[in-house]
């Protein structure tokens, strides 16, 4: 008895320490953290508009995602340019793209990740967050004035809320974009719309037509078949559609979405819009208006059939449309014309849907222990957020690599090439430069960001940015436990709402079935599950909000 | 010895055999001519789904495309050195460790037959193996490779069995002829056991041939990385680039042929090696059969 009296007494006495040091930190509530002694290089002044440059030679590790189509080449001018211009030199640890996620895991796992680790998406900075590996950023934005400035002017706090963790804080750099920016869309054969006398498809009924009436020219062909259905069937497609009925699908499916009407989140493989989207694909299918292996087949499957002529509407972005559909298509049919149409659109009106925040940066904790900590967020502030940084990634140095006319209009320097803008050209920007770089070049205003589109995608842009943007879902961040609990439920939630969707629209399961669907996802705790989301919403709103 | 003549229902067997065999063959081989075809043949063919057995478009811009990337033969030359000192560490390290194994008079076999076998079953993760490579201070070298697979437990067990199976009379007669433990080594065991020696060294060759994982973990510069690498990083890219959300400036991939291209030259000097050490299997299974 005495001993294990003692042992509470031990365990209750650390558990008072640990609340007392949890006071303590909360008391001095790190709003401005304490960087006084890492400001070695970092400059006294640094502010919005302004060249940083380090006052004295720094080098900072920096994790690289290196790409096969333009490899690192350590005697790219922009290492060098960028050396001259902020006197830090970067030194990549190179990673394949290929396993980028799985090596950046380790690396943070064991401890040993760079200083700077780019090329996170939104999202996946969650599971690093208990380990404390990754630096909690909101808490240094004071040392990034660009960054700062863009969230303000281009009120980005609905988004960069979403990445705020149970402690209010975000732990991640994440790319912006000015405006949504919307790139996936379908591609139609306009040459067959032509000959059938048929208007380009507004919204998805439009398109049902257009596929009937193809279909009725065409009896023994699927005017439609799909790509990007693995690993997630339907990516893009079921995305496009569900965002017309206001739900989440493919590529964007979350358990969670949010209902304006009900001032609440709920369960997206359960609500009734979910149910329209598959009615709607389901009517597809039984018409046999889409090719049924849609969802799932592979990409080269599904260019083979559109781009030999057995299939007219597909799934495309800027970049598939021209190497994948209109190059091919332009050898194998005489006269096939291919082009890109605006998003259609359901009843829910004419909202460009999508999210502003790009792939991002983390930090590596140890970094605030580093002298150059505040050097090395005004230079990540500099290069990835300040306009003058992001013209630099993306277009390299003016004069050498690009010329900038009086109305501010980008041209490439008449031997270089890059998508395509001066084919024939015998340097690469990408390869032989180093600019455009994924890694390093990214988001920014719409004005940089086509920069680089041809004047078909321009047209395909202002139709769509004159739609209104579709509000962001509240946040609604897990503690610890709560994730952990969450995840157990996620995977098979995942799996029933991802099987049946295809059962449902592929007809083997009988859409009469629905509620039964629903009482399965009942069993599997869904409703437990949105509980939480809701209470983890409640509680954001009230302690952060 | 009178020669039988096959009895019908023989020949009838036969007969199925040839044909199912020769399914087996034509199913096995069809992809790799499929890559063969492919990786001589316009990528516009290829994308529309018009190559199969034969080239179209016969060409040879892709290996010239290839060949003359120097990354390419940096990453091969490294596969080269990092195959033929890793084979050879293995092999001596198996060797020694399956001899000595093999000695049913050594005390304390059990618990060394254990210690090896207990790592097949168990290993301490990724991350622990991480921090150890890392804190020996092997990353980013040649070590990070060679040092950590240098004993397969599986080739291990195989060799110990083998080296079981010799007759100890042949030892203690050299042992009377004044040879210490290395000379019965060297001069009488590992000469009678070229057979399992050969398969040793191929399984070894092909096995650190063929890995890419190790490298991807332990190394951080790209002029160090195996072509496994390059080659993955080629074919994975290509899929990747084609999932949601990538920044513009990712949205390229590399070309199927070129794909075909990589393929092929990786894997044809590990193929041409086979035929070499085809006759010590031969003289292998001869070798077991004498003994009696």
């Amino acid at each position: 008895m005495r001993d294990i009296s003692r042992r509470q007494a031990i365990i209750g006495l650390g558990a008072f320490t640990l609340v007392l040091a949890g006071c303590g930190e909360d008391g001095t509530a790190p709003k401005a953290a304490d960087t006084s002694a890492n400001r070695a290089g970092a400059m006294a002044n640094y502010g919005v508009g302004q060249q940083f440059k380090a006052t004295e030679p720094i080098s900072f590790d920096v994790l690289y995602n290196n790409h096969s189509f333009y490899p690192n080449k350590n005697d790219w001018l922009f290492w060098e340019e960028l050396t001259k211009r902020t006197n830090v030199t970067l030194k990549p640890v190179e990673v394949p793209l290929s396993d980028y996620e799985q090596k950046r895991g380790l690396l943070v796992g064991s401890g040993q990740a760079p200083l700077i680790i780019p090329k996170t998406y939104p999202g996946q900075e969650d599971t690093f967050v208990s380990s404390g590996a990754i630096l909690p950023v909101s808490d240094y934005l004071d040392l990034m004035p660009h960054f700062k400035d863009k969230v303000a002017r281009w009120r980005m706090e609905p988004e960069l809320n979403t990445r705020r963790q149970a402690d209010g804080r975000f732990y991640l750099l994440p790319g912006m974009h000015e405006s949504v920016w919307v790139d996936y869309t379908l591609a139609v054969r306009t040459d067959i719309l032509e000959k059938l006398g048929l208007e380009v498809p507004a919204t998805w009924d439009d398109l049902y037509t257009v596929l009937k009436a193809m279909k009725e020219e065409y009896p023994d062909q699927y005017p439609m078949t799909d790509r990007w259905g693995d690993p997630t069937p339907g990516g893009n497609l079921f995305k496009l559609v569900a965002q017309a009925y206001g739900t989440r699908g493919g590529w964007e499916y979350l358990h969670a979405t949010w209902d304006p009407t009900a001032g609440k989140f709920a369960f997206t493989g359960a609500m009734p819009q979910y149910k329209q989207m598959i009615e709607y694909l389901h009517k597809l299918v039984q018409e046999k208006l889409i090719d049924p292996e849609s969802f799932t087949q592979q990409d080269e499957q599904a260019k083979q059939k559109f781009t030999s002529g057995k299939s007219f509407v597909i799934s495309t972005n800027a970049q598939s449309l021209i190497n994948d559909y209109r190059g091919p298509l332009e050898k194998t049919v005489e006269g096939a014309k291919v082009a890109k149409i605006p998003v259609p659109m359901g009843p829910v009106g004419d909202y460009k849907i999508g999210t502003r925040l790009e792939n991002g940066i983390m930090i590596s904790s140890k970094a605030k222990d580093n002298p150059n900590f505040v050097a090395m967020m005004q230079f990540i502030d500099w290069l990835w957020y300040s306009d003058q940084g992001q013209e630099f990634a993306k277009w390299g140095v003016e004069g050498t690599t690009y010329t900038k006319d009086s109305a501010g209009a980008y041209k490439l320097a008449d031997d270089i090439d890059m998508v395509g803008l001066n084919p024939g050209a015998s340097k690469h920007l990408q390869k032989d430069f180093g600019f455009g770089n994924g890694v390093f070049a990214y988001g920014g205003t719409t004005k940089l960001l086509q920069s680089t589109f041809s004047e078909e995608e321009l047209e395909f842009q202002n139709v769509m940015n004159a739609r209104k943007q579709w509000p962001v879902d509240p946040p609604h961040p897990f503690t610890d436990e709560e994730r952990e609990r969450s995840t157990l439920w996620e995977t098979p939630l995942k799996d029933h709402v991802t099987q049946n969707t295809l059962k449902f629209i592929l007809g083997e399961r009988d859409l009469a079935e629905w509620d039964a669907y629903v009482k399965e996802l009942e069993a599997k705790n869904m409703t437990t599950y949105i509980d939480l989301v809701n209470a983890a919403a409640d509680r954001f709103k009230k302690e952060h909000g | 010895m009178v020669k039988l003549d096959d009895s019908p229902g023989y020949r009838v067997f036969r007969w199925i055999n040839a044909v199912i065999l020769t399914g087996v063959v034509v199913v096995t081989l069809y992809p790799f001519v499929n890559i063969i075809a492919r990786s001589f043949s316009e990528e516009r063919y290829i994308v529309t789904g018009q190559v199969n057995l034969i080239p179209r478009g016969f060409n040879l811009s892709t290996y010239e495309v290839l060949m003359s990337d120097p990354m390419f033969w940096t990453n091969y030359r490294n596969t080269v050195v990092y195959t033929v000192v890793a084979t050879a560490i293995a092999m001596v390290m198996t060797t020694c460790y399956a001899y000595v194994l093999s000695k049913r008079h050594l005390k304390g076999r059990t618990v060394l037959i254990w210690i090896a076998v207990f790592t097949m079953i168990f290993s301490g993760g990724l991350i622990p193996n991480y921090v150890l490579i890392n804190s020996l201070g092997l990353t980013n070298s040649i070590w990070a490779i060679v040092l950590p697979n240098a004993i397969s437990v599986f080739n291990l067990l195989v060799m110990k069995a083998f080296f079981e199976n010799l007759p100890t009379e042949l030892e203690e007669a050299a042992a009377i002829d004044g040879l210490g433990t290395y000379g019965i080594l060297w001069r009488i065991v590992l000469p009678l056991s070229k057979a399992v020696i050969a398969t040793m060294v191929l399984f070894y060759a092909v096995s650190f041939w063929n890995s890419w994982f190790t490298a991807f973990l332990y190394l951080h510069e790209q002029r160090l990385f195996p072509v496994t690498i390059y080659l993955r990083n080629l074919i994975a890219g290509a899929t990747t680039s084609d999932s949601y959300g990538l920044a513009a400036g990712d949205v390229t991939q590399a070309a199927s042929n070129i794909q075909s291209v990589a393929i092929m030259l990786t894997v044809l000097p590990i193929l041409a090696v086979y035929p070499f050490v085809q006759r010590y299997f031969v003289s292998g299974v001869m070798l077991g059969a004498v003994k009696g």
